[in-house]
């Protein structure tokens, strides 16, 4: 064999060699029927609490950019002040787009995270399974909060904040036309309401209803929260074919084909032009709407109240939840012990709580988006926040309070809830375009959910 | 026209020259050291990466914990998605309303710039790149603005003719030609840079000597012009190609690939399995493809030296 033919054979087999080697450098493969990613439990994935009475070392905590970072960041001190060996590092972060990628890189991967209650479920495998920590406090944790941070029996999230839904509404018009929104007891009554503004005022279309599909699955999950429901049930089943959605989606459709709803995005620059003119005077959303009359809508601020929201059926529920937020604590994390301190304080310690939700640099009146999930936090005797000028200086703490304690439980979040909005949340959409019926938005979004999301989750 | 070649090459220094078993072991390995650098680097960050996505493309993981062997079933799920044809679909209606554009507007623009005679070539030449250099974010934000339905310029320009006012972002029938129109108005630069390069490489003799036999400006373009710079022409094809299929910080941050999905890219539905912590399919989904543009690519070279 020439000399030539035996180096390019010898090369070859060196790439193949390497080709061989560097497959291997993957993560460990399994035939078994169990989906990647399940090695939590008592040994592996299961948070403690330090057993040190003084704790130190360095933390990394991602949060949102904006306010609630500002209102963290100034709680930071406080807890120094607990934990004066504790080092934490504050850090805003496009947390959505940042945080997959890191979580699956496991390179600088931070030791706490602020995340949507809708995408803890999704990215479970990456955190610690927090049920450990938590026991002492569950009897206190709002149901619901509990509920969407729970996958397979194991807490992942430490539940931060409720946001009941509740009923905006434009007293002033509402006075002018002689309506009392304390009649508006059922959805009926709110689109009677409704037609009687737009017979005062051809050009109203009082109720909003959300554009952008995200946020319009979020909300119509709230209106599937009054009734006890979500998109699926503690065992991940599907259940959105139901008699709840269908009588949820079929107000919808009925709302927008009456002319009697404006469509438009969350505060985008048509849904703000709508709210300061009158068109729109029913706003079904959840507390954090507040910040718009707070910041948002300059010529009818303090003609805004707050109200429970109408029930699907008399004497049910007078609010769902609408999104939320909680804290998790990565498995590749440095310091995850010394994260869960961080927030135990925050959310547990009655010094941390006050520090988050009373009055601060950011919010002097008080964080009046959103009310504590731990109930010692959330007594409708012992407001954290103070009423409000934005809405005529109306007390808003023990409305929301009240309101939080009727969010029924029995609701949790899957992990492809998000992924769900590419079928249902246009859906939605397409039905408020005309395309589709109520039947059809069920039934298309079942089976499109089913087949690309369930299915392959299972 | 004639063309002279020299008659014959330069010949060779005299002397033998040493064969590589007399030569020192020194010299020997000296080219080895000089590729080594490379081959590590391509080892680490082309053919590992390339190796593993593989690998996990038969896998159904999500970033965490051991994968699970799943065959092909991430391919065969994907080729029965409606949502992956989509995405394709979606790519190949901008490629048709981006490249044929693209390389007609920087033929035209690179012929211009190429003239000898247009005062203040270079100033033009820079404003024509300046929009490639610019962050794609920043740009992608300003067209957010700027066609915006209710408050946009475009539809205020539209309004104040008294034409209709369009839904450029948020209808399924203007979201993918807004797109498009970024996406030229990001990388024709570009494509300019690229023409000129191969209009620069025509000897001048070629155009003295069409004009000398009378031909117009219109006929050298077509004659001339085009023929020559073929090759260059078809690289920036197969170069946009690649680019239109991969497109995703355009979708991503004007449209989030709506309104309905119907400017969900290639390449941002790639990235959504990722979001969904959907490894395995996700790297399915990238291989499909790499096939898919390898095809593609392919074609063109074909057609290419099928016209030589």
């Amino acid at each position: 064999m020439k000399r030539t033919q035996l180096r390019r054979r010898a090369v070859a087999a060196a790439a193949g060699l390497t080709a061989v080697v560097l497959a291997a450098c993957g993560p460990d493969v399994s035939s078994g029927p169990e989906s990647g990613g399940t090695g939590t439990g008592p040994s592996e994935g299961t948070l403690a609490a330090p057993d040190t009475d003084a704790p130190s070392g360095e933390i990394t905590i991602w949060d949102r950019s904006g306010d609630l970072f500002e209102v963290f960041d100034g709680v930071i001190e406080r807890f120094n002040e607990r934990y004066p060996d504790i080092v934490v590092h504050h850090e805003a972060v496009d947390i959505d787009t940042k945080l997959p990628t890191t979580l699956v890189a496991g390179a600088d991967v931070p030791d706490g995270v602020f995340l949507d209650d809708a995408k803890v479920a999704g990215l479970s495998d990456h955190f610690y399974d927090l049920s450990a920590v938590l026991e002492p406090y569950l009897g206190d944790i709002a149901a619901q909060k509990a509920e969407v941070n729970t996958v397979d029996g194991r807490i992942y999230g430490v539940p931060w904040d409720l946001n009941p839904g509740l009923l905006y509404y434009r007293a002033d018009i509402l006075d002018e036309a002689g309506i009392d929104p304390a009649s508006i007891e059922t959805y009926d009554d709110l689109f009677a309401a409704a037609e009687q503004l737009k017979a005062a005022r051809p050009d109203a279309a009082p109720i909003h209803l959300e554009k952008e599909p995200f946020l319009g699955q979020l909300w119509l999950e709230m209106f599937a929260s009054q009734l006890g429901t979500s998109l699926a049930d503690e065992d991940g089943e599907l259940r959105l074919d139901s008699p709840e959605y269908l009588q949820i989606l079929t107000w919808l459709d009925e709302v927008n084909k009456a002319g009697l709803g404006t469509r438009a995005e969350y505060l985008g620059p048509a849904d703000l032009a709508t709210l300061e003119s009158g068109q729109q005077v029913f706003v079904p959303w959840a507390i954090w709407w507040d910040f718009a009359p707070q910041q948002l809508l300059p010529q009818t601020t303090g003609q805004w109240r707050a109200m429970p929201l109408p029930a699907w059926t008399d004497g049910g529920a007078r609010s769902g939840a609408m999104g939320g937020s909680s804290f998790v604590i990565p498995r590749d994390g440095q310091n995850p012990e010394l994260a869960w301190l961080f927030y135990e304080f925050l959310v547990f310690d009655p010094e941390g709580f006050q520090a988050v939700y009373g009055p601060n640099a950011i919010y002097p009146d008080g964080l009046n988006t959103s009310v504590p999930s731990y109930a010692p936090a959330a007594d409708p005797a012992t407001p954290l926040f103070g009423p409000l000028a934005a809405l005529g200086g109306q007390d808003l703490w023990p409305v929301a309070i009240e309101a939080g304690e009727q969010i029924p439980g029995g609701t949790p979040i899957p992990s492809w809830w998000a992924g769900a909005v590419d079928y249902l949340g246009d859906n939605l959409q397409r039905m408020f375009d005309g395309e589709l019926t109520p039947e059809q938005v069920i039934a298309e979004s079942t089976e499109q959910i089913q087949t690309n999301l369930v299915d392959r989750a299972s | 026209m004639t063309i002279t070649r020299s008659a014959a090459p330069a010949r060779r220094p005299s002397g033998r020259r040493p064969t590589a078993s007399r030569r020192p072991s020194g010299r020997r390995l000296a080219p080895y050291a000089f590729v080594l650098p490379f081959v590590v680097l391509f080892l680490a960050f082309g053919v590992y990466p390339l190796i593993y996505t593989f690998r996990l493309s038969f896998t159904s993981w999500s970033g965490s914990g051991p994968a699970q062997w799943v065959g092909w079933d991430n391919y065969t799920y994907l080729l029965g998605s409606d949502a992956f044809w989509s995405s394709l679909a979606d790519s190949a209606v901008l490629w048709l309303l981006i490249v044929p554009a693209q390389v007609v507007i920087a033929l035209i623009a690179a012929v211009l710039l190429n003239n000898a005679k247009l005062r203040m070539r270079g100033f033009y030449r820079t404003v024509a790149l300046v929009p490639f250099v610019t962050p794609l974010v920043a740009m992608a934000q300003i067209w957010i603005v700027v066609f915006d339905a209710d408050y946009g310029a475009v539809n205020r320009l539209l309004g104040a003719a008294g034409l209709p006012q369009l839904d450029w972002l948020t209808s399924t029938t203007w979201a993918k030609p807004t797109l498009a129109l970024l996406f030229l108005w990001k990388t024709t630069g570009f494509a300019i840079v690229i023409l000129l390069s191969g209009l620069q490489s025509i000897p001048a003799s070629v155009y003295e000597a069409a004009e000398l036999d009378g031909a117009s400006r219109t006929r050298q373009l077509v004659s001339i012009t085009v023929p020559l710079v073929r090759r260059v022409v078809l690289f920036l094809v197969v170069m946009q190609t690649l680019a239109v299929f991969q497109m995703f910080a355009e979708p991503y941050v004007v449209t989030g690939g709506g309104p309905y999905g119907s400017t969900t890219t290639a390449g941002l539905y790639l990235y959504e399995h990722l979001g969904r912590s959907d490894l395995g399919t996700g790297s399915a989904n990238s291989f499909l493809l790499v096939a898919l543009v390898m095809l593609i690519s392919l074609l063109f070279v074909r057609l290419l030296r099928e016209r030589d």
